[in-house]
């Protein structure tokens, strides 16, 4: 509470040169320093964004619109831009735009297990990439990608390499020096800052142009004022990076009792992506039979946080594109639940989690009566159409998967 | 503090036999009736859930407001907001595909084959009173509840019955005739004993911002743009035909026309003729694209047939009901028939104007304790074909 005192109390414009001034610029640098400090990199990489979608704009757009310039150094001609096929919609929707403007943009296969189609990753990898993008982590399953030997493949056809790590910051070391990659994402909230500052990494020689042009702010990378207290916030959660691989295996342990159970107690319940290496923390679950949103709104109701896809798109009525991407049919995506575990979390939480779980689906499945409520005789669906209407759908994506 | 209760108007007990309080999941519209439900429900003690229905991309269409029908076209985050300011918990169910299904696609048949379609009902039968009496009871819910102007009360035999709300004008009940009898016990309609400007006054007492909406009128998905052109939008060019104008009884060729889509029973203006005598659309032939007009006195029928007849209570052949054949109809009395299977021909004591395909025909029987004789129970209806 001090700090944030102290950080509140910093209220000038860390561009003046007054002295009230300085004061937030000495908390950004030292925010910049713990920053570098747990990433294992040079403070000057580090530009500090808005968030992990900010810092995957500028990654991947400052990129491309360098090699639009007509300044720009001779340099042989790239046009062509790998994403994974299980990105972040802060990175396909950009793909997307790309596309737009006429970028050659190709999408790199997963595989039902999580793991990155790397045949076909060498060959869509060709002396004309400008750019691959494939994320530390994923946000939905927790499936770890093999960054250093992929962007090592890429530096050997002279490509550069984006990681959107954003969703492994906090969860497992993140080691800048040792990866060898050219670009980074990551958000300061994902790991317990405040919302509002991320960062991006940029290799000492990597040049971009900036999204946004102003005040030559962060290196001219990125101009505007800086949140000063959302990047101090940020600098303090750096300041513990050492305690994030042992955190991370009393959650794994917590996760892994958690899906034994599951996978025992929960018919027909399976565990996506648990075949390769994940996250500690994630859990991606299909419930055959049970709707996740159903799921989801009835775990809230006994005060359980979870979701079905990306936090983001909830209120869009698709299924998780990921777990479409990784060869779920629709109604496996739909049926899919995604539990995260934090720092805090305790084995007595995930055991009532567990039997909260436990209950809803089994409610929800056969809508066998609860311990209260009433005719649970009454007819399902009010009319054949509509029941047959989901059974339809299902069948037909069966077919196309 | 002690706290006036509310009127309960269903006479439910707000405890479950275990003594914790009963669940009633609220369809939110974002319009002031379904808030004012959610707002009552929990002055009146039950735990209460909100849920919209995401069914339509609203941002497409500029619903005008006025004097309406079934319900207010949904706005997800005046719902949210309500039910923000009630602190409950709400959720969005996503029905695009199922309203796509059930509820457009219909529509732009039935206009098609020269029908009046009245979408509302398949909203209510398909998405309201299915989807989300799952939704209630996944949810672990006792009850659903939703701001229609209906009532539900003890029938004649005993069992709850839906009869016309206290504000006449605004009864809702037409659109309620597909519901399975099964639900009725697990439904509430919390504002259909109020007035309308009851209802607004509720709503600004409890400072629910959505308290001086209007009234949604017409399609809610069509909006200002008419529902020709919302038809025209919807299906490819090619399946529209044109054809003529007759006059009926003669046959004779007054015009031509672009597609039996513009046209509907009754119809007088817009129909390209000029002459001394007022002309009517008195039927629609599709499979010709022919369009029959005639003098109004050629629009009045003695008889309806209707099919897929639903009945919410016994119905016996020959029983004398009041038949409503539109939204608007005051109503009109007539003998049920029952024909083969669930369909029925109803003969109407007077003659009734323009009984139109793809409307319902709905039937109800006053109330025996009906004070002004107005209340009337809901005992089912069929489409007018």
């Amino acid at each position: 509470m001090p700090r944030l005192q102290s950080w509140l109390a910093a209220w000038g414009n860390p561009s003046s040169i007054h002295r009230s001034g300085r004061k937030p610029k000495l908390l950004i640098r030292e925010a910049r320093g713990a920053l570098a400090g747990m990433l294992g990199c040079d403070p000057l990489e580090i530009v500090f964004t808005s968030g992990g979608s900010e810092s995957n704009n500028l990654a991947v757009k400052g990129v491309f619109e360098r090699f639009q310039r007509p300044s720009a150094p001779p340099r042989e001609f790239r046009d062509r831009y790998l994403f994974s096929a299980v990105e972040h919609p802060s990175l396909s929707r950009v793909a997307e735009h790309l596309a737009d403007r006429g970028a050659d943009v190709r999408f790199i296969p997963v595989r039902r297990d999580g793991s990155l189609d790397r045949e076909a990753y060498r060959a869509l990898l060709t002396e004309r990439t400008a750019l691959v993008s494939v994320m530390f982590a994923n946000n939905e399953t927790g499936n770890l990608f093999p960054i250093r030997e992929l962007a090592a493949e890429a530096r050997a056809k002279g490509a550069l390499f984006h990681t959107d790590a954003v969703q492994a910051l906090g969860k497992t070391p993140v080691d800048l020096g040792d990866l060898g990659v050219d670009l980074a994402s990551f958000s300061g909230h994902k790991f317990y800052a405040l919302k509002g500052a991320g960062a991006l990494y940029v290799r000492r020689g990597v040049q971009l142009e900036s999204l946004i042009h102003g005040g030559g702010q962060e290196r001219h990378r990125r101009g505007g004022t800086e949140n000063t207290l959302a990047i101090c916030a940020f600098g303090a959660m750096a300041g513990r990076a050492g305690e994030v691989a042992e955190r991370a295996e009393a959650v794994r342990a917590l996760r892994d009792g958690f899906e034994a159970r599951v996978l025992t107690e929960i018919d027909g319940a399976r565990v996506t992506g648990g075949g390769s290496p994940r996250l500690a923390n994630t859990s991606s679950l299909v419930l055959p039979g049970v709707d996740g949103e159903t799921l989801l709104m009835n775990l809230d109701l006994r005060g359980f946080a979870v979701s079905t896809g990306a936090a983001c798109s909830s209120g869009s009525p698709e299924p998780s594109s990921v777990l479409l991407a990784m060869g779920l049919s629709r109604s496996e995506a739909q049926s899919s639940l995604r539990v995260g575990l934090g720092w805090g979390t305790t084995e007595d939480e995930m055991d009532r989690f567990f039997t909260a779980l436990r209950e809803v689906v089994a409610r929800v499945r056969g809508f066998a009566p609860g311990p209260t409520a009433f005719d649970a005789g009454m007819p399902g669906p009010m009319t054949p159409e509509a029941a047959a209407f989901g059974a339809e759908n299902t069948e037909i994506e069966h077919d196309a998967h | 503090m002690t706290r006036t209760e509310p009127p309960r108007p269903d006479g439910r007990d707000t405890l479950r036999p275990d003594g914790r309080r009963k669940k009633v999941l609220v369809a939110m519209s974002g319009g002031v009736d379904s808030s004012v439900a959610a707002a009552l429900l929990v002055e009146q003690g039950y735990d209460v859930v909100g849920m919209t229905m995401q069914v339509w991309d609203y941002s497409s269409c500029d619903v005008e407001e006025g004097n309406g029908t079934c319900c207010s076209s949904t706005d997800v985050d005046d719902a949210r907001a309500v039910a923000d300011k009630l602190d409950i918990p709400f959720y969005v169910a996503n029905c695009e595909a199922k309203f796509q299904a059930f509820v457009i696609d219909p529509f732009v048949g039935a206009y098609l084959e020269g029908k009046t379609p009245l979408p509302c009902v398949n909203c209510n039968t398909y998405l309201k009173f299915d989807h989300l009496v799952r939704k209630m009871r996944e949810l672990d819910c006792d009850y659903l509840a939703t701001g229609h102007y209906a009532k539900i009360e003890d029938g004649p035999n005993g069992r709850p019955a839906i009869v016309t709300s206290t504000d006449d004008w605004k009864d809702q009940t037409y659109f309620l005739f597909t519901i399975s009898p099964a639900i009725v016990p697990r439904l509430m309609f919390p504002v259909g004993h109020l007035k309308k400007d009851e209802v607004r006054r509720i709503a600004a007492e409890k400072g629910l911002l959505v308290a001086r909406k209007k009234d949604s009128i017409g399609i809610c998905f069509v909006g200002g743009k008419g529902y020709a052109n919302f038809i025209e939008e919807q299906v490819a060019p090619d399946l529209f035909r044109g054809g003529e104008v007759r006059l009926h009884p003669s046959g004779e060729v007054l015009a031509r026309h672009e597609g039996v889509h513009l046209f509907t029973y009754g119809q007088r203006k817009g129909l390209g003729i000029a002459t001394g005598e007022p002309l009517y659309v008195v039927r629609i032939e599709a499979e010709t694209a022919t369009v029959w007009v005639g003098e109004e006195k050629h629009l009045y029928s003695a008889a309806a047939r209707v099919v897929q007849a639903k009945l919410l209570d016994d119905v016996a052949d020959g029983d004398r009901v009041k038949v409503k054949i539109r939204y608007a109809h005051k109503g009109s009395w007539a003998r049920v028939r029952k024909a083969a299977g669930d369909e029925l021909r109803l003969e109407f004591e007077e003659p009734v104007r323009a009984v139109t395909p793809g409307q319902a025909a709905v039937f109800y029987r006053p109330t025996r304790d009906a004070g002004g004789a107005a209340e009337m129970q809901l005992l089912g209806g069929g489409w007018i074909v």
